[in-house]
């Protein structure tokens, strides 16, 4: 019930992204990593996603759509299923609300519950905060180059504030799209994947449009979030992101 | 015939049986009461630790208790309700347990919700003694909450008002529902206080969408210091997947706090039986050797020495159960007044929250039958003691020492 | 004086009597005392671990804080650390911070309680720390080592030397991370402790949040107990120039801890009384008897020309010499018994029957008494004033003796 997660996940699909820039062969990798995150600043964008989650109790299936403008401003709401559609979320700056349709009521989520996982999904807090200082907080090496695609590895600068011990990236030359993230724990086990797929261009880059986070310590269970529409640099409002909109149109 | 003379001796010198009696009597009353209000003290703490949340015992799936997961839940089925038909039960409570955000307008703030039936819980917990505002939880409350003081500040709610409760439901869904504040309630402790509420039960169920389902079955039985063991007893009856803890696990310093306060009270005990020993030996032991001149004429007049002691005993046997009797008459009834009425302190103290319970500044005592049984006869042993040796004494004496005694 | 002389005389005329009812009251003497000041000492001991595992013998805070325990109630104690430090009697004074914010490893996330201490101080005075190997505890004021209880590294699924981050509100709004290792891990068997202790250094902690030189709590441990009587009033000379803060002493920072003694010595008096009443029902009682069977004696002394009130007087002074004697053989029996419980004490784990894990912070496994002087002097008086009270209707039947009757008497 942490919906602040959810922006967090929009923006790391669209750090990682941002691909329509070319770049020369001998690239510097963490200059790859920061443009496709310069690239996003000041984006807005209007989408439409659908998420499976899976764990070892239940499989959901949530059909939403949302708003974001820059870091500090999103919205979401649920579409289906019916027994929550129209619950939704605004962030602007630091307070998060939610809107809950069932009981008509907007309630103010605490900066003390933001950990844990979104609607019991595998997308945790850490992705999201974190997601937008990858580029300082790790340092990049090529692992190994091929026709296709580069591996990556980036390991945390000392002190960093990141829980991961390392994490290896795959990426696709031509597009720039990742394939594939790997996330390993100070010890080297591989705790966390998230694989990319649906390469599509919209509003001129190149994405993919379906991703896919996988616990590999609960093997039977995963989360799926998928595109259905995107688009960037709409025009987008700051008074958009307000309470009133919150609640909507059922 | 020696019994006769037994009985004439005791009222022929009446000014020292009645010494004698009364200071049996009022000797064993105050042991009686003393040890009275020491079981009530120990069952106070106990109470106190157990009575406002845990119970005295808990059946719940294995590990649930230490990790509290929502999805270790089970439904109530014959077996249990075999076990909880015992007679030390007194009484049990279906529980359901989730922990999610509450919010009343601008305020936010985390708690415990626990699903109850009212008529149930009321048997196990005195959360409803302890309310400052409003009332308990009804029967036909759909959608009543009773929540802690600290919370209801922070929340900044009165009863009639109406809260928000979010969490993630058992299928993965966003439960939410409206609840209505009934009470509010006051334990001094901090933990209960800001963050438990109470709600309905079937409520509950349905927002978390684990319909018929219970996290656990708090249990109140009439031997919460043998707690350990009935949970050994029924611990075979129970389904495997379950568990069944007594308060000790639950609450291991409280454990540690009852221990050490029964070690205490052990060794105050018998400081008690001393004392009160030495002194019924005193008087009966006194009272027969000042007798050494008579029983000596006695056995000068041809009264063998078995003789002599038989009667000794027999008059110390008469005193000290008659004393004892009235005694314990004397001892019960100041112990059915310190079990009723108790002595007040809260005037000076203020409840105290300690080792996970709440104890009510005052001093009451509880009537146990051991706690009348076992002084009785241990004291009338003690006179019968006291009143042998110097009659025994005397008895081996010639009978010319034994007169010229002073 | 020839009085006094005949009354000890008497007393030892009826040997064995005198000297049961000489046994009975110091015996119970002893016992008092020796109780007592086992209770006494096991108190003290209590006392002790709660004040250095909690707040000090005296503490300093924000106005509020200690009802609110809200996070931005802090202060910055300028020179307060050393001048506290400086009272005669001061052991040693912790400053330390209170954030509550979210802990994660890579697998779990717990909302935690993070405290800033000094580490050096802490070391010397916490009980939770004592079990701690010296390799597993802080040595650096902002360093990234941190001690947590030993339920939440497990529920963190974290081990020693691995790291985590802890999330928190700046003053500013903004929330902010810090990298963080395990490096030491406190167990002490007390769920709620082993689930919620997370100790950095200070002025890292600090740091986070942006108020660098606050803190929310200053302990002040004293040397012994009793010294805050002295210490306390000069603490509020010095707060007097900080008009936010104000000082309180452990009674009022810990009530529970407080009251619960309190309750407890309230129940203690309670039983000593009847114990009390008990011997000296056996005192008047045997007095009593000796009143009875000296009737013949004490009418030929009355016939003689003695006076009642000399009489009287007799019987008290026979029971006077009874309780001076046994006040001191009972307070001496009763300052070994002390001696021997202090020295050696009692050890609960030989009563209990279950293996039981002792936190040894909550209590000493072992029982040890403590000396209260004070205390003991009283009671024994009381005792004396019991023998005297005892004498009072045993002298008043002596002094009702009418001669003629008494000498005709058995």
């Amino acid at each position: 019930m942490i919906f602040l997660s959810l922006l967090k996940i929009l923006f790391l699909i669209l750090i990682f992204l941002s691909g329509s820039v070319s770049f020369s062969l001998a690239v510097d990798l963490r200059e790859l990593i920061r443009t496709v995150e310069q690239q996003y600043t000041g984006q807005s964008s209007i989408s439409a996603v659908e998420m499976t989650v899976v764990t070892g109790h239940w499989e959901r299936h949530l059909y939403m759509e949302s708003w974001s403008l820059g870091r500090e401003r999103f919205l979401i709401r649920i579409l289906a299923p019916i027994k929550e559609r129209g619950v939704a979320t605004l962030k602007v700056e630091n307070e998060v609300w939610n809107y809950l349709p069932k009981v008509d009521r907007v309630i103010r989520i605490p900066p003390s519950m933001m950990g844990g996982a979104w609607m019991g999904s595998h997308i945790t807090n850490d992705d999201l905060v974190k997601a937008n200082h990858i580029d300082q907080d790790y340092d990049f090496t090529l692992l190994e180059e091929t026709n296709e695609s580069w591996r990556i590895e980036g390991i945390p600068k000392p002190d960093a504030p990141v829980i991961w011990g390392k994490i290896i990236y795959q990426i696709f030359k031509e597009q720039l799209v990742p394939s594939q993230i790997d996330y390993f724990d100070e010890e080297g086990i591989l705790v966390r994947q998230i694989l990319f797929d649906d390469v599509q261009t919209v509003s001129g880059r190149t994405i993919p449009l379906k991703m896919t986070v996988v616990p590999l310590e609960k093997p039977k269970e995963k989360t799926v979030m998928h595109y259905r529409k995107l688009q960037f640099d709409v025009d987008l409002k700051k008074d958009f992101f307000s309470l009133g909109n919150l609640k909507g149109r059922r | 015939m020696l019994y006769q003379l037994a009985l004439r001796n005791i009222w022929r010198n009446r000014r020292r049986t009645l010494l004698t009696l009364s200071a049996m009597i009022i000797s064993s009353a105050l042991l009686i009461l003393a040890l009275g209000i020491f079981s009530g003290m120990l069952r106070d703490m106990l109470a106190s630790a157990t009575e406002q949340y845990y119970g005295h015992l808990v059946i719940s799936a294995k590990g649930y208790q230490d990790d509290r997961d929502m999805f270790r839940h089970f439904s109530m089925d014959k077996s249990i309700e075999n076990v909880l038909k015992q007679d030390e039960i007194t009484g049990y409570s279906q529980r359901l347990r989730s922990f999610g955000l509450l919010s009343h307008q601008q305020n936010s703030s985390p708690g415990e919700i626990l699903g109850i039936l009212p008529s149930q819980e009321q048997t196990v917990t005195s959360l409803q003694d302890s309310l400052l505002d409003g009332h308990y939880l009804t029967a036909d409350d759909p959608n009543g909450a009773v929540l802690g003081s600290g919370l209801a500040q922070r929340l900044n709610v009165v009863p009639g008002d109406q809260l928000v409760f979010v969490t993630q439901a058992a299928d993965g869904s966003i439960g939410n529902d409206l609840l209505l504040v009934q009470g509010i309630f006051s334990t001094g402790d901090i933990g209960y206080d800001n963050t438990l509420v109470l709600v309905p039960l079937a409520w509950l169920q349905q927002v978390l969408v684990l319909p018929g389902q219970i996290h656990e079955i708090a249990v109140k039985t009439d031997q919460p210091l043998n707690a350990a063991a009935l949970a050994e007893q029924y611990r075979v009856n129970l389904p495997d997947a379950l568990e069944i803890l007594d308060w000790g696990e639950m609450l291991p310093q409280m454990r540690e706090v009852v221990a050490s306060y029964d070690i205490s009270r052990m060794i105050i005990v018998t400081i008690l039986y001393l004392a009160t020993g030495l002194g019924i030996l005193n008087t009966f032991f006194m009272a027969v050797m000042e007798r050494t001149r008579e029983l000596g004429v006695l056995m000068a007049l041809g009264m063998r020495p078995g003789q002599i002691r038989t009667m000794i005993m027999l008059e110390t046997a008469i005193m000290g159960s008659l004393g004892l009797l009235c005694g314990a008459v004397v001892g019960i009834a100041l112990s059915l007044y310190m079990a009723l009425v108790g002595v007040d302190l809260s005037g000076t103290l203020t409840p105290i929250t300690y080792a996970g319970g709440t104890i009510l500044p005052r001093l009451h005592a509880v009537i146990e039958p051991a706690n009348i049984l076992i002084p009785s006869v241990c004291l009338l042993i003690v006179s019968l003691l006291a009143g042998f040796l110097p009659a025994n004494r005397a008895a081996k004496m010639q009978p010319v020492v034994a007169i010229r005694e002073e | 004086m020839d009085l006094l002389n005949l009354a000890w005389k008497n007393l030892w005329r009826s040997r064995r009597r005198t000297l049961i009812t000489l046994a009975a009251l110091s015996f119970s003497l002893m016992l008092i005392q020796a109780f007592h000041n086992l209770s006494y000492g096991v108190y003290a001991s209590m006392i002790d671990s709660g004040v250095r595992a909690g707040t000090g013998h005296l503490v300093v805070y924000h106005q509020g804080y200690l009802e609110s325990r809200d996070e931005k109630l802090s202060f910055n104690p300028h020179n307060l650390v050393e001048e506290i430090g400086q009272i005669n009697g001061v052991e040693a004074v912790l400053p330390r911070l209170y954030l509550p914010g979210l802990a994660q490893s890579s697998r779990e996330s717990r909302g935690i309680l993070l405290t800033g201490v000094v580490p050096a101080a802490e070391r010397k005075i916490n009980p939770f720390l004592r079990s701690l190997p010296d390799d597993q505890w802080l040595t650096s004021l902002d360093g990234r080592e941190a001690i947590l209880g030993s339920r939440l590294m497990k529920e963190l699924q974290l081990k020693l030397g691995n790291k985590f981050v802890v999330t928190m509100q700046h003053r500013s709004g903004e929330l902010v991370s810090e990298m963080f290792r395990v490096h030491g891990v406190i167990k002490t068997g007390i769920k709620s402790v082993d689930k919620s202790v997370l100790m950095v250094g200070r002025n890292r902690a600090a740091a986070m949040v942006g108020s660098p030189d606050n803190i929310h709590e200053l302990a002040i441990i004293l040397e012994d107990q009793k010294f805050d009587r002295l210490v306390f009033p000069q603490l509020q000379e010095l707060l007097k120039t900080h008009s936010d803060l104000e000082g309180l002493t452990w009674e009022k920072a810990m009530p529970n801890l407080y009251n619960a003694i309190r309750l407890d010595y309230a129940s203690q008096k309670f039983i000593f009384v009847i114990m009390l009443l008990i011997v000296t029902i056996g005192v008047i009682n045997t007095l009593l008897m000796s009143v009875m069977e000296r009737f013949r004696e004490f009418g030929i002394i009355l016939a003689v020309g003695a006076s009642t009130a000399r009489l009287r007087m007799l019987v008290f002074l026979e029971a006077l010499l009874l309780g001076l004697v046994s006040m001191v053989i009972g307070s001496c029996l009763g300052s070994l018994a002390t001696w021997y419980l202090q020295a050696v004490g009692i050890d609960m784990r030989s009563f209990i029957s279950e293996t039981l894990e002792f936190g040894g912070v909550v209590f000493d496994p072992i029982l040890r008494a403590g000396w209260d002087f004070p205390w003991m002097a009283k009671i024994s008086v009381y005792l004396l004033l019991l023998s005297l009270l005892a004498a009072v209707y045993p002298s008043i039947k002596a002094g009702r003796i009418s001669p003629a009757a008494a000498i005709r008497h058995h």
